[in-house]
């Protein structure tokens, strides 16, 4: 690992001040996978400005929603009492991601700024524009099976790996960020970027913007995770698809859904939305949502499998979160969100 | 510092005498090359695969020593130890290889911050053609004339050399390597005293940012239960509690760990009594190799203190970021599900 210099902060508006001023400083919370890019040497900070200890670690009441802290572990805010009975999109997501550690450890403000998993970025030594802008996409011409469906460009093709982030974009959550230009609110749809000619930068957040705390909306629908990956566990998603569906008695009055591993950011799919809205949950419906989902998918050479398994899985969580099928498990659990079986049984 | 009034010993000039850590003395070593390395004892802990590598090769090799169809006799010694003094090369990393009469044939010292030199490697080799062989059995492996025992000798000192410009490296200032110019350049690092809660007891050390809670524990404090697997945060063996939670060790910095209550898998027995998860993991053989076996237990423990009552998917499920590569896994769920149980 290279050197770098290590500094507590002591309050939000202090860390904001210690990594604004310099380019290659970078705030640490979890370090899960900071800390393991920067053994491969991918990331070189001069600086880590350790936020974990400041004190952003509460989930609170907000306006008929719920404020979660940025410094809340991923455990935490998966295990919270009001998240899992109000959100379980946002435990399934934690739940089906990482390890029990590594969900301990991480942070919820660093979790939807985990960067790619793409095995070109990791590697110092492959041609990578989001690593090193200018160098190539070793990925768009070489083994591209995790990479993007949706929104890729030609420099770039790699997807986001977070799964909460995939929840969080069906939930009009809102995110609040301290920076050197004082504090701002972003929509969550918006905190992510497509990669375009500038894959170096994954959100719309400028350096030394820190987030606080994400704030969920009030919302009584229902709400549902599920996850493909290549072993039952501990893996990152191949496809994955969030799903909220605001009912009005036996009609959908509005559905949000987000794809997982198939783009750059979070996918929302305004089109099957749309579809959805003010219709009587049916399986013929589901299926056709499911079909325009993916009606203007790109697929690389090794990736076409993601339209069909993309495309099974939304019917599928379609069905599980309108209740017209059973959920694999309960809610808010691993169990749920999981395809594939778990654990052996 | 090195006596300015003594000169180290020159090539050509027969060595004192001098008695070795294992007991026994130099001279009676004659009849077979002998290699002295001296490095530090303590080591940067940032370097930490480097100094163990350096340890297991100087261990293999001092087992080489003893056998019976002994190549060379091997010794690591400490450069600020008594041998080093004898001959006047205290504090410096030093290579020092005799021939079978106890005349210095090569010797070579890598000071703090240089890197090694290819012609370095290749004087060592030079100079230890012209010695020759000593046993009747052995037969020369090529017309140069080098014998067996000499190109094995010649071998082990150009490995020890690059390990020791590792060590060299890790002592001193690096030299940071060529980036591009898009890359920062290296700052300018202190270590940072912290202190660190293991297992109730307050311990004080110094150390670099970088360095991982892993290698503060086992290089810094020789707390070395807690395994170093695969050092990116998918295996598990590093497990260790912080507050109470399992916690990946090689993914957490030992100065983020200040201030936090950390345990690891020599906290858990009371005295000669095993903790109940470490009792079961015994009475159902819970492991083969036993490498894993730490940082399971660790996540075990930390797993049912919520006394919860889990099925066997739910521990699987749960226990997902340990791997056990001997694949004793039904072994590690019967232990969980008995102590949570119990």
């Amino acid at each position: 690992m290279h050197p770098f210099n290590y500094q507590r902060a002591t309050s939000p508006a202090q860390a904001v001040a210690a990594v604004a001023p310099a380019p290659s400083a970078a705030f640490v919370a979890g370090g899960t996978s900071q800390l393991d890019l920067m053994k491969e040497e991918v990331l070189r900070p001069s600086l880590l400005v350790d936020v974990a200890a400041l004190p952003l670690k509460t989930i609170g009441a907000l306006a008929g929603g719920l404020q979660l802290g940025a410094g809340v572990s991923n455990t935490a805010a998966a295990m919270h009492p009001e998240v899992l009975t109000r959100y379980p999109v946002v435990s399934e997501a934690l739940l089906a991601g990482a390890s029990t550690q590594i969900r301990n450890m991480a942070s919820l403000g660093g979790n939807p700024l985990q960067r790619t998993r793409c095995p070109y970025f990791r590697d110092p030594a492959q041609a990578c524009n989001k690593r090193e802008p200018g160098t190539g996409c070793a990925a768009l011409k070489g083994i591209n099976k995790v990479h993007a469906i949706f929104g890729a460009s030609a420099a770039c093709v790699a997807t986001h790996p977070s799964d909460l982030a995939v929840a969080l974009a069906v939930l009009d959550a809102q995110v609040q960020v301290v920076g050197p230009a004082g504090s701002r609110t972003i929509a969550f749809p918006d905190l992510h970027r497509l990669p375009g000619d500038t894959p170096q930068q994954d959100t719309t957040l400028a350096h030394g913007e820190l987030i606080t705390s994400i704030d969920l909306p009030a919302f009584t629908g229902r709400s549902h995770y599920l996850k493909v990956r290549e072993r039952a566990s501990y893996a990152f998603a191949l496809v994955s698809c969030a799903v909220a569906l605001d009912m009005d008695g036996k009609k959908i009055k509005r559905a949000r859904v987000a794809l997982g591993g198939v783009a750059h950011k979070p996918w929302r799919v305004p089109a099957a939305e749309a579809m959805l809205a003010g219709k009587k949950p049916s399986e013929k419906l589901f299926r056709a949502a499911a079909e325009v989902a993916f009606a203007d998918a790109k697929p690389l050479e090794h990736n076409a499998y993601k339209i069909p398994m993309g495309r099974n899985l939304l019917l599928r969580a379609l069905l599980e979160t309108s209740g017209l099928q059973p959920l694999q498990g309960p809610a808010g659990t691993a169990f749920a969100a999981s395809v594939g079986g778990m654990g052996g049984e | 510092m090195p006596d300015e009034s003594r000169p180290p010993f020159q090539v050509g000039a027969h060595v004192p005498n001098c008695l070795l850590p294992n007991g026994s003395y130099l001279h009676d070593l004659r009849g077979q090359p002998v290699i002295l390395a001296f490095a530090p004892d303590e080591w940067n802990p940032a370097q930490a695969h480097q100094s163990s590598i350096f340890a297991h090769l100087l261990h293999a090799f001092d087992g080489i020593a003893v056998s019976d169809d002994t190549m060379a006799a091997w010794y690591s010694l400490d450069c600020q130890g008594p041998v080093a003094a004898q001959f006047n090369i205290t504090d410096q990393r030093t290579l020092l290889l005799l021939d079978e009469q106890g005349i210095l044939r090569w010797q070579t010292a890598i000071g703090p911050g240089q890197e090694p030199r290819a012609g370095q490697i290749l004087a060592a080799l030079e100079a230890l053609r012209p010695i020759a062989p000593v046993a009747a059995r052995e037969v020369p492996i090529t017309s140069g004339g080098l014998s067996r025992r000499t190109f094995l000798a010649a071998t082990l000192a150009t490995a020890a050399l690059l390990l020791l410009a590792g060590a060299a490296e890790a002592a001193a200032t690096v030299t940071p390597p060529k980036h591009p110019a898009s890359m920062p350049a290296t700052p300018a690092v202190a270590t940072i005293p912290i202190t660190l809660t293991i297992n109730g007891e307050t311990h004080r050390l110094e150390v670099e940012p970088r360095v991982a809670l892993l290698d503060a524990l086992r290089e810094n404090l020789h707390l070395t239960g807690t395994k170093k697997g695969c050092d990116h945060g998918q295996c598990g063996a590093c497990t260790v509690h912080l507050d109470g939670q399992s916690a990946l060790s090689c993914l957490t910095l030992a100065v983020m760990s200040e201030g936090r209550q950390i345990t690891t898998i020599e906290g858990l027995a009371k005295g000669a009594t095993l903790h109940p998860m470490q009792a079961a993991f015994v009475k159902h053989d819970a492991f083969q190799c036993g490498y894993c076996t730490p940082g399971q237990i660790m996540a075990a423990t930390a797993l049912v203190q919520d006394k919860q009552h889990r099925s066997a998917a739910e521990i699987r499920e749960a226990m997902s970021g340990n791997l056990c590569r001997c694949a004793a896994y039904p072994n590690i769920i019967a232990a969980i599900q008995e102590t949570q149980t119990a």
